[in-house]
C-alpha cells in the first residue's frame, strides 16, 4: 500500500498543510505493516483531536510563520460542536445543533433499548447496547462535525468499519 | 517553573516522548521530517513512524514549541521557538534529577 493512498484517510486541512512533506519524508517505497498501522492510527488522531484541528485550521500557506500557541483542547465535545460556528470552521451552528441532536437521540435509543432488553430478560445484550451508546453516537453524529466536507463514500467507510470494529469488540466482549 | 513544562510535555499524551525527541533533534539546528527521522534514530535508536512523526510534529507546532520554515521542494524544515528550548531544558533537567538519583540508588545497592 503507498503512502499517498493512506494520506486519503486524513482530514483535508491536515492533507493541506502536512501532506506533500509528509509523502516526501515517507518517500515512494512500499510500506512496512507496522508503518501502515501507525499512518492508520494517527489519521484517525488527525479526525479526533482538537490539537492538530486548531493547527492545520490556522495554517495559511502564504506564509512561513508558526501558527502560534493554543489553548491545548480538552473542551468538553458537545460544547465544542456547538461553537463550531462561531470559531471559523466549515461547520455551522445549524451543522452543530444536528450533530448534538444526533448523540443525544442515539444515545438515549441506545440506552433506553439497553434497559428494556435487560428487563425482558435478556441482560447481556442489554448491558452491550447500554456500553454502546456513546460510542455509537459519537461516531453516527460525526458527518455534521468532524467529517463535514469528506466525501461521502470516505464518510461510509470510516463509519461503517468504526461501527462494525466497535459491535465486534462489544459481542465478544460479552461472551468472554 | 519546571513542573508546569514538565507537565506540559506530558500532557500531549502518547506522543510526548517522540515529541521530546524532535524538540532534541532541532536544538542543534532546523530539520525536515526524513533528517529528524534520521537523526532521532542515531541519537536514540528509536525510528519514529511517519504518523506519530507528524502526529507529534503538529501537536508542537500547534503549542508554539516549534515552527515551520519556508519549504525547500516539498520538504519544509522546522525550528525549535523560545518557548520549545525552555521546555526542553526543563524536561531534560528533570530527566537528569530522575537519573541521579536512580544510578544512586543503584550504587546504594
Amino acid at each position: 500500500m503507498t503512502a499517498e493512498r493512506l494520506l486519503r484517510l486524513y482530514p483535508p486541512a491536515w492533507r493541506a498543510r502536512y501532506g506533500d512533506e509528509f509523502l516526501a519524508t515517507v518517500g515512494e517505497a512500499r510500506l512496512s505493516v507496522v508503518n501502515v498501522f501507525d499512518i492508520v492510527m494517527v489519521a484517525i488522531d488527525a479526525w479526533l483531536s482538537p490539537d492538530v484541528r486548531n493547527a492545520t485550521r490556522a495554517w495559511r500557506p502564504a506564509t512561513s510563520g508558526g501558527t502560534g500557541p493554543t489553548n491545548g483542547g480538552g473542551m468538553p465535545m458537545l460544547k465544542a460542536m456547538l461553537r463550531c460556528g462561531r470559531t471559523g470552521s466549515r461547520v455551522t451552528p445549524r451543522d452543530g445543533l444536528i450533530g448534538a441532536g444526533v448523540m443525544l437521540a442515539v444515545s438515549f435509543a441506545f440506552a433506553g433499548a439497553g434497559i428494556l432488553l435487560r428487563r425482558s430478560g435478556m441482560p447481556e445484550a442489554g448491558e452491550a447496547l447500554k456500553s454502546l451508546a456513546f460510542s455509537v453516537s459519537f461516531v453516527v453524529s460525526m458527518p455534521w462535525w468532524l467529517m463535514k466536507g469528506t466525501p461521502w463514500k470516505a464518510q461510509g467507510v470510516i463509519i461503517g468499519v468504526t461501527l462494525l470494529i466497535l459491535i465486534a469488540c462489544t459481542w465478544i466482549a460479552t461472551r468472554i | 517553573m519546571a513542573k508546569k513544562n514538565d507537565d506540559l510535555l506530558a500532557g500531549l499524551g502518547r506522543f510526548s516522548e517522540p515529541a521530546l525527541y524532535i524538540l532534541i533533534s532541532l536544538a542543534d539546528g532546523p530539520k525536515h521530517g526524513y533528517a529528524m527521522t534520521q537523526d532521532i534514530e542515531a541519537v536514540a535508536g528509536q525510528r519514529l513512524g511517519p504518523g506519530t512523526l507528524y502526529g507529534a510534529i503538529a501537536r508542537l507546532e500547534a503549542r508554539g514549541w516549534i515552527e515551520p520554515l519556508a519549504a525547500e521542494d516539498r520538504r519544509r524544515p522546522y525550528r525549535l521557538t523560545a518557548a520549545g528550548q525552555r521546555v526542553l531544558r526543563h524536561r531534560l533537567e528533570s530527566l537528569r534529577s530522575v537519573a541521579r538519583v536512580g544510578r544512586a540508588r543503584l550504587a546504594e545497592t
